[in-house]
């Protein structure tokens, strides 16, 4: 798989992306980097300690990364859970938290396979 | 030279990301907190060129360190640049409020983010080079002041010392003068000092007392050019002998305007004013000039109630000394001359500290001739 199909596949912004980082090596290198990262991890560890303000924090970190790394659909459902968490109290709606579980998975799956070659 | 890069962000990978825009540029330091960034700032301050900080972090938050960076003034070398997934407009305002110079919204574009780094970087070292250049420019005036003052300080113990000479003169030639010229210059300071305190209209100050006092030394230089016969004659002096004698005055100008030009102005005109009026009186019968009320300098009018009060108090060959007591009612009823009724008030007021100050020389000058 190429890197244009993996962002093909994650329907993430690969043009937009290469274009910022303005090289294709440069956006897969962290495209890559993005696998050992612990944001999610730290964001179901959080919600499950009832820590409301550290998940925000990890709700937006992946906000952020998603977002500059042109993972557009991960950036999405990202960003609804971290606006659903920034007052820090809590989380009502759990299917926001399904939907980034779901989408991140995917996006991992996806990633490893491109690393695989 | 600064030109390190900080990075503060708690996310490995943004802090990689942004080190590949810049590390060909400049040396990249980083921080994965808010308090590793105070840290490094706080120890490497004169070498960051600019910080470019996440908001959202754990513990110590991007505002803390706004807020930090703010109290200790590193934010007036040191540009940050905000680089954050925020997209809340208020957010954005209350950086740039706290001092921030500018601000980037991911996704951020690498060549966006290393041409607002360069530019905010040259803003800022072109600015701290020019402070720079003020403060040593600045450094070099204080030090060119404090020159000055200290060449003012020189020139004024100069013309004190010109004084003190001319004195020194005087003294030498009229035995008798020697503590006369001491007891007048401190008679004079007890009077202008009281002068400075009660009327303000002769615009007297403690500086201006210092010129008076120094220059009251020289009331008698032109004593120096009355010849011996009559300046040390042991006895009352004759009717054409006293004119000759009165002659003092108008002489010690003569004296004073050939040292002219060789010291400051303030120091010739008040001794110049003192040596030719301090025999002028109130009513205008005085010498050398007949000057009546305030045509007299208030220089003059004090040194010449203050030497007529050291005549009556001290010993003469041709008179002994009055009592305290017979002096100043002598002075204060006319007898020497009118003086004028502000300058009796003052010497009223000061009839203590006169006698004191007598009391005082006189002592000494006991005991100085008790040691000869």
């Amino acid at each position: 798989m190429t890197l244009r199909e993996c962002y093909a596949q994650l329907e993430g912004d690969y043009e937009g992306t290469l274009g910022r980082l303005c090289s294709e090596k440069l956006v897969e290198k962290f495209a890559l980097k993005f696998l050992a990262d612990d944001s999610y991890e730290l964001l179901e560890e959080s919600l499950e300690a009832g820590n409301y303000s550290e998940a925000f924090r990890a709700a937006h970190t992946l906000k952020g990364v998603s977002l500059n790394l042109g993972f557009t659909k991960l950036n999405r459902v990202s960003d609804e859970l971290t606006e659903a968490l920034r007052d820090c109290s809590g989380l009502e709606d759990m299917q926001l938290l399904e939907n980034v579980k779901k989408e991140y998975q995917r996006t991992i799956e996806l990633l490893q396979e491109l690393q695989n070659g | 030279m600064r030109s390190k890069v900080l990075i503060v962000d708690d996310m490995e990978l943004n802090r990689e990301m942004l080190t590949a825009i810049l590390e060909n540029d400049y040396p990249i330091l980083e921080a994965d907190g808010g308090r590793k960034a105070i840290t490094v700032i706080q120890k490497q301050q004169e070498d960051i060129a600019v910080v470019l900080l996440d908001l959202i972090m754990p513990e110590v938050d991007g505002f803390a360190v706004l807020e930090v960076m703010k109290n200790q003034g590193w934010m007036k070398h040191i540009p940050v640049l905000v680089i954050t997934a925020e997209d809340k407009v208020d957010v954005e305002s209350k950086c740039f409020e706290m001092g921030v110079s500018d601000f980037i919204r991911k996704p951020f574009d690498n060549a966006i983010v290393r041409n607002r780094v360069k530019n905010i970087v040259d803003l800022y070292s072109y600015r701290n080079q020019l402070e720079e250049k003020v403060e040593k420019q600045t450094e070099t005036l204080k030090k060119q002041y404090k020159l000055l003052v200290m060449q003012a300080e020189k020139l004024k113990e100069s013309n004190t010392k010109i004084i003190d000479i001319l004195g020194t003169v005087v003294e030498c030639r009229n035995l008798e003068s020697g503590e006369h010229i001491k007891r007048v210059k401190n008679f004079t300071r007890i009077l202008a000092e009281q002068i400075m305190s009660d009327y303000p209209e002769y615009g007297l100050t403690q500086d201006k007392i210092e010129v008076i006092v120094s220059a009251s030394a020289l009331h008698d230089v032109g004593k120096i050019a009355i010849p011996d016969s009559i300046l040390l004659k042991p006895a009352r002096l004759t009717k054409d002998e006293y004119e000759y004698m009165k002659s003092h005055t108008t002489r010690g100008c003569e004296v004073l305007n050939n040292v002219q030009g060789v010291w400051d102005e303030t120091y010739s005109k008040i001794s110049y004013e003192i040596c030719r009026h301090h025999h002028e009186r109130y009513d205008g019968k005085g010498y050398p000039d007949g000057l009546a009320g305030e045509e007299i300098p208030i220089s003059a009018q004090m040194v010449g109630l203050a030497d007529a009060y050291d005549a009556l108090v001290s010993e003469r060959v041709y008179k002994s000394a009055y009592s305290e007591d017979e002096a100043f009612h002598m002075i204060v009823s006319g007898e020497c001359g009118v003086f004028s009724p502000k300058l009796l008030e003052c010497f009223r007021k000061t009839k203590k500290k006169f006698e004191a100050e007598n009391r005082a020389l006189k002592k000494l000058q006991s005991e100085k001739e008790k040691a000869e």
